[in-house]
């Protein structure tokens, strides 16, 4: 009984693998219903430095066992979040890392320059799937150097651990991955959605106001994976996984195709209590596999 | 139209008109599902619904017994005090209405359910209230035209329907309290999925700080009114 399932995720000492995807855990405060017991990590919601009031309606819509969202990054700015959140966070028995955004390298310096040192603020998670302004709207995830640079940019107005969201949407994960790695990232979490389209036959226009949304859910697991896999393999710092996890043998998955831990996300949307629920899943499993931690875990990692 | 009845003892004693439950089931889509409180009683609520796609179609072949995942109660219900109470509904918007008789009658108010449909056969057959007024479409049954039309005026009007009449509504009662229904996500505040456009500007949540508003504060114009769940195979 009593697996240890704690996780070092480069110095950050974590209770459990199983983590809170931005988004899907608002700023962890407003949300009464979400359970809390077993968080590895909770990445807020992503933040800007100003308020964005997000897309208009319909925002979301259901597809095969996944869910597509156009939510604009809807968010109160980062003086609100400092003000409103953070306080609460450095009361918690677990890490927050702040999911940061920019429309430029240097909006997300200054976002982590303004957070670091911000009691209850534990580290950076940098969503790199947004539009570079700077050069004409090219995203910077699609662009080792872009993602290097913004990389950067964040890793010298702090000390506190980097992580970077990779996208999905790029030919080859391991090319991004290996520039990250190389600006200074600590970690990185793979994957954000996919960029996916529903139409509407009555209306014969999308279903979403913005077009097109991310595509979340079970429905992108095997492609999650398969992904979260290939950046492991090209780089040696850890890599958190994520993508459609729901149960516990979804997330062990990820973690024997060479994850150190992942994010749980959707899943929490269906069932306030999925990451306590995934957290005692594996606990389970290791002990009915007679693992006594979850570093015995046999991991499938063939170096690139 | 069809009544589900749940087993749920701690939202049936706390439950307020207005508000609802996200269900979800076994085998049933990604998502819950949303539904107003239609009744509750004991250890038991009741939602209604209709037979429109493959989720109500396996809740509907639901037997006695069988086990829904029931979250709630969601959302800020309806503020009801005043002398008269005047209850709008069109086609599945009766559902949260038997709550506002009971909460109604309970702050001692007159209530008047004014309840419209297209045709006679798509009325709902179970309403009460101190005056009840039908409003078909076609004229079928009772007044020929819609329940907004019908409607008397009183202290506080009380709306739900398809988005285009609670758009009417805000026409003729701006101070009218209104549940929308909109495309929902979680339920519980989390997704921001569920974004009602507001008149001052941004947006707000349908699970918080809705569904019920002040018929005024919506930017009607911005408020999907055709509302489809896309899921298939």
């Amino acid at each position: 009984m009593n697996a240890d399932l704690s996780v070092d995720i480069r110095g950050m000492r974590l209770r459990g693998p199983v983590l809170a995807a931005s988004g899907t855990f608002g700023y962890g405060t407003e949300v009464p219903l979400l359970e809390r017991r077993a968080l590895g990590a909770m990445v807020s919601k992503g933040i800007f430095l100003r308020a964005r009031e997000g897309t208009a309606p319909p925002r979301i819509v259901e597809t095969p066992g996944g869910m597509l969202n156009a939510i604009g990054l809807q968010g109160p700015g980062v003086e609100a979040l400092i003000r409103d959140f953070a306080p609460s966070w450095a009361e918690w028995d677990f890490p927050v890392l702040v999911n940061i955004n920019g429309e430029s390298s240097s909006e997300y310096g200054e976002l982590a320059a303004r957070l670091d040192g911000v009691p209850g603020v534990a580290g950076f998670e940098i969503n790199i799937s947004c539009p570079n302004v700077e050069q004409g709207g090219l995203y910077f995830g699609n662009d080792p150097r872009a993602a290097a640079a913004v990389t950067e940019a964040v890793r010298r107005r702090t000390k506190l651990p980097v992580w970077v969201k990779l996208t999905p949407m790029v030919s080859d994960i391991g090319v991004i991955a290996r520039a990250v790695e190389g600006a200074g990232a600590d970690a990185l979490c793979a994957i954000n959605t996919f960029v996916g389209m529903s139409i509407d036959l009555n209306a014969y226009k999308p279903r979403l106001s913005f077009r097109t949304g991310g595509l979340s859910g079970p429905a992108i697991r095997p492609l999650a994976v398969h992904l979260a896999h290939q950046a492991a393999r090209a780089v040696r710092i850890p890599v958190i996984g994520i993508g459609g996890i729901t149960r516990a043998e979804d997330a062990l998955e990820f973690l024997v195709a060479g994850c150190a831990a992942v994010q749980v996300g959707t899943a929490t949307f269906v069932n306030p209590k999925a990451i306590a629920d995934v957290h005692d899943g594996i606990a389970a499993f290791l002990e009915a596999k007679g693992f006594s931690a979850l570093t015995d875990l046999p991991r499938y990692l063939p170096r690139d | 139209m069809f009544v589900l009845g749940l087993e749920a003892p701690e939202i049936a004693s706390s439950v307020r008109a207005g508000q609802f439950v996200n269900l979800g089931w076994a085998g049933g889509p990604l998502l819950r599902r949303p539904f107003s409180v239609y009744r509750a009683d004991g250890d038991h609520i009741e939602v209604v619904l209709k037979a429109v796609g493959a989720g109500t179609a396996q809740l509907l072949g639901m037997e006695l017994g069988d086990r829904v995942s029931c979250l709630g109660p969601l959302g800020r219900g309806f503020e009801l005090a005043g002398r008269s109470a005047v209850l709008v509904s069109g086609g599945l918007g009766v559902a949260p209405m038997p709550l506002v008789v009971r909460d109604a009658r309970t702050s001692g108010m007159e209530v008047t359910w004014v309840h419209g449909a297209r045709t006679a056969a798509e009325l709902c057959a179970e309403a009460e209230g101190d005056t009840l007024i039908w409003a078909t479409d076609d004229g079928s049954q009772g007044f020929h035209g819609t329940a907004v039309a019908a409607a008397p005026d009183g202290d506080v009007v009380v709306a739900c329907g398809p988005n285009r009449m609670l758009a009417a509504v805000a026409e003729r009662w701006p101070h009218a309290q209104v549940a929308v229904e909109t495309y929902m996500g979680c339920g519980t505040g989390v997704c921001l999925g569920c974004a009602v456009p507001l008149r001052r500007g941004g947006y707000d949540r349908a699970c918080k700080e809705g569904p019920v508003y002040h018929a005024a504060d919506i930017d009607w114009s911005a408020l999907p009114s055709h509302l489809a769940y896309a899921v298939g195979a």
